[in-house]
Parts: C-alpha cells; structure tokens; sequence
C-alpha cells in the first residue's frame, strides 16, 4: 500500500520527469508544488517564488491567493523570509511570526503577514546547482501549525522541483543551440547551391556569384539566406 | 596548407577550450560533492541522482579536455616536423582505438550537413552513405540509437552500402547518435567508428567521447563545430548542384541527385566529379554526361 507521501512524491515525479523531452509547465508544475506541499504538512498556505539569480523579476504560485500577494510584495520589497532564503541559500527555520524577534527583523512583511491570518511561517530553498533558484514559502497558523516532518518533506518536494526546473533549462538551452547549428549548417548549404545556380544562369564563376547574390541583399536590406532560397527555388532571377 | 598557417592560433585556442573544459569539470565535481551530502539526509536519495548526473557532466568536460589537449599537442608537433595537417578528428579516432572514425551532422530530415572524418576511409564511407542514402550512420540518426553491424550483417543490412563499405576493407561500424542529454529528440548526427578496439561500444570511455562531442565541440557556446577547419561542408558539390539544375532545368534536389549517382557510376570521388562540373570540365544533361 501507498501512504498519502509516496503518492504525492510519485506525482511529483510525474510532473518533473515522467514525459521526458516535452517542455515543462512552469504554472502547473509549481503551482502543484504550492497546492500539494500545503495539503501534505497540512499547513494554513504554501507559495513557491522562483527567481534564478540575475533575474529581475519573480514568479510567484501559490495555494491561496493572499499567500501569493505577500510572497510577491515581500520579494519587491526585499524582506521577509522568502528573500533571505533567495539570498543567502538557507533554510528559515519555524518562525513565530507574533515574536518579538520576527518584528524586529521583518517589521513591514510580519504585520501583513498577521493581518491575513499567518501566525507561522518557514522557508526552504529550491537548489539549483550553483545557486538558489526559488524558494519554498510555508505559513501556518493556530489550527494549521508547521511541524518539524512537513518541513523535511517540504524540501524534499522543492528539490524534486527545483531539479526538475533545472533540467528543463538545460534542455531548453540544448535545443536552441541545436537549432542555431543545424540553421547555421543549412543555410551555407543553401548559399552555395544558389551560387551554382547564379553561375550557371550567368556564367560566372563562383566569386562573382556570390558577389552578386550578396549585393543583391545588402541592397535589399534583405537576408542573405533568403535572397539564396529563392534563387535555388527559381523564384528569383538575378 | 604549410606549417604556420594559423597553426599557432589553433593550438592555442584548444588549449584554452581545454582549460575551459577541466575547469567545468571540476565545477561539475563540487556540485556533485554537495549533492552527495545533502543525499545523506533522511528522504533526500534524489540527491543521489542528480549527484550521479553531474559525475557524468564532469566526465564528458574531461574526455573534452583530453581531446582538446590532444589536438593541441599534434599542432605543435607538426609545427616542427612534417607530414599532414592534423585533424581534430584523428585524436577522436585514436581514443576509439581506430584511425577512422566520422562525426556526421544531419538536418531535421537526417539529411547529411557535413561530415568531419579522421581519414580516408572515415570520408569515403561517409561519402557512400551520402550517395546511397543508407548506411549504419543514417539509421543511427534515424532511431536515435547506436547501431554495431560487422562484416556480414553490413552487407545484408545495406545492400547497398553494405558490400562497397566491405569493399572499403572496413568490418566493423559503430555509429553512435549524437543526441543533447535528456532529449532524444534532438539529433545532430553521429559519430561513425570503423573497426573500433574490441569492447569499446558500451564502454564508460566511449559515452564520455560522445558526450564531449556533443556537448562540448558542438553545443558549448563557444564550440567550434569546425573542428579547426577539418569538417568539410561539401561547398563544391553543392555548388555543382545548383549548376546541373540550371543545366537540365530540374529542382536543385534532383540535380543533388544525379550528380551523386553520376559520380557513383563513374567510380569518381563526389568532390573530384563536383570540381569537373564546376570548372566547365563535365556538364550533366538528363540523358548523359556530354
């Protein structure tokens, strides 16, 4: 029999690498994260900020939509638990959010985070490989508390996803480079075949050719692979 | 070409790509360090996998980096004595255990785009398979998988290829895909090695060559997919493609076409029958060569 755990960890394996080669969807992939980690620790709320670094701008998923709304306002701002887990890389461990100690370190994002009723809240990074990618943000609150179980289980999910984000890019990064070789390598095919065809048509030679094809572009303002595609197709005389 | 043409730049930039290459690797190492003690803590065993990914990561930079410091070494040496130009792709080879070996980049169509070869062989079974339009490197791209066929089966398999491949001296053909990790469905072509070192095909060696090239000589962004000015883009016959189709009014594919089985006919190596059509010597007409 499957525990509640397993199944969710198969889920989530489903969703990072179960259709390999298909491009992942941001959205549904860590909005799940956000949904699912909440209903597993059985905290009051989850979000998922993902922010690589260099990135200027954050993408934040949430289980409700005013968790959402702080994660997003505490990453603009700066502050929070969510940005020191981005920046330095570490865990915020179970923090109580009505302490004196929270107030002072995070005066702005803890009185919004109590006006919407979080009295908790915890953070776990989402690990890329050289670098902190995201972070996992869990709040909970008096008939919804963090406990020291869902948060391990909670890294373990945000790393599932985190490395699943990660091979997504690689993969992402791997078919453009594909595509930018195989373009570069049919286009020189095209070019030449085209200067055949010029030489041909006019008896020139191959220089003078490509001489003529070239000039023939820049005169144009037109791509010089274009200018050859029709020349081979016969719908360009020059 | 003679020694001095650029020999220097050449040896020095493969240097670099080589230090680039150790330096990855070893990049690729901490990571994987740092996955191996996360891994140690309780349901943290993906970790272990991902720790396992970057090992392989690493691996593929260090067979790059030995390729690269290879090459560097053969510049330098040939700067100083004589002999040919060497080519990128004879250390390839060399690591394989067999002077010949083939990289073959293909189009979406697995249409062949250029073909980098260690020697003479290496180029004139990449030159059949182009001609032919079969072979153990087409169907290698074809099912993104590794195709071994030995003496027999290569000419059972290919009827075609198969006997003139024999004919060539060569018995055994590995051709191994060229595919981006994870994405198989991304193929820019394959590595053909003729009468490889016995044991070497499913060997940890051999995957570290294949990724190197893939991920290093081709899609690094600062690959070189010229391998030093040894991958041969085959510009004459193409050019002597676009010729025969003004020649004998037909599309550029079918002029490829015939000029590829004149050439076979004739028993002419393709670059030396495209230069003839290109220089006026030969000209193709749909009957016959006039």
């Amino acid at each position: 029999m499957t525990t509640p755990r397993q199944r969710l960890a198969s889920i989530f394996v489903e969703l990072s690498g179960g259709n390999s080669g298909a491009p992942l969807d941001h959205p549904v992939l860590l909005t799940a994260l956000a949904v699912r980690s909440r209903e597993l620790v059985g905290a009051r709320a989850c979000s998922v900020l993902l922010a690589p670094a260099g990135s200027e701008s954050g993408e934040v998923y949430a289980s409700e939509p005013r968790a959402r709304d702080l994660v997003r306002e505490a990453f603009n701002r700066g502050e929070g638990p969510g940005p020191y887990c981005r920046r330095t890389g570490n865990p915020v461990p179970r923090t109580d959010l009505r302490s004196q100690v929270a107030r002072q370190r995070w005066p702005h994002y803890v009185s919004r985070a109590l006006a919407l009723g979080y009295t908790e809240v915890a953070a776990r990074p989402l690990r890329g490989r050289d670098e902190v990618i995201g972070v996992l943000v869990l709040f909970g609150s008096g008939e919804a508390p963090l406990t020291e179980e869902a948060l391990v289980f909670g890294q373990s999910l945000a790393d599932i996803v985190a490395i699943a984000l990660l091979r997504d890019r690689e993969l992402d990064r791997s078919r453009v480079l594909a595509g930018q070789l195989e373009h570069a390598l049919t286009s020189r095919l095209t070019i030449e075949q085209a200067k055949g065809v010029l030489a041909a048509q006019r008896s020139l030679s191959m220089d003078e050719a490509f001489a003529i094809l070239r000039g023939h572009a820049r005169a144009r303002q037109r791509k010089l692979l274009e200018v050859a595609r029709e020349v081979v197709e016969g719908r360009l005389i020059l | 070409m003679t020694p001095g043409d650029g020999y220097a730049d050449q040896a020095a930039a493969a240097w670099q790509r080589a230090a680039a290459a150790r330096e990855r690797a070893s990049r690729a190492d901490d990571s994987a360090r740092r996955h191996d003690e996360w891994a140690r803590e309780p349901g943290r065993e993906l970790h272990e996998d991902l720790a396992a990914a970057l090992r392989t990561t690493a691996a593929c930079h260090r067979s790059s980096a030995q390729l690269q410091e290879g090459f560097a070494r053969r510049m330098t040496r040939w700067a100083q004595g004589r002999g040919a130009r060497p080519q990128f792709m004879t250390g390839v080879a060399e690591a394989c255990g067999t002077p010949s070996a083939a990289l073959t980049l293909v189009d979406s169509g697995q249409g062949q785009l250029a073909v980098a070869a260690s020697d003479e062989v290496a180029r004139a079974a990449q030159e059949l398979e182009f001609i032919l339009g079969e072979g153990p490197t087409r169907d290698a791209t074809a099912t993104g998988r590794t195709v071994v066929a030995t003496h027999m089966v290569l000419e059972e398999r290919w009827p075609c290829c198969g006997p003139a491949l024999t004919a060539l001296g060569v018995r055994e053909v590995a051709a191994v895909p060229l595919s981006t990790p994870d994405v198989s469905d991304v193929c820019l072509g394959a590595l053909a090695v003729f009468d490889p070192r016995p044991g070497l095909v499913g060997s940890q060696a051999f995957a570290e060559i294949v990724g190197a090239l893939t991920r290093t000589v081709l899609l690094d962004p600062d690959a070189d997919p010229e391998l030093y000015g040894g991958t041969d883009h085959r510009d004459v016959v193409q050019q002597a493609a676009g010729m025969v189709s003004v020649h004998i009014g037909r599309r550029v594919d079918d002029a490829l076409a015939l000029v590829k089985a004149r050439a076979f006919s004739l028993g002419m190596p393709l670059e030396t029958f495209a230069r003839g059509i290109v220089s006026g010597d030969f000209r193709l007409t749909p009957e016959g060569r006039s």
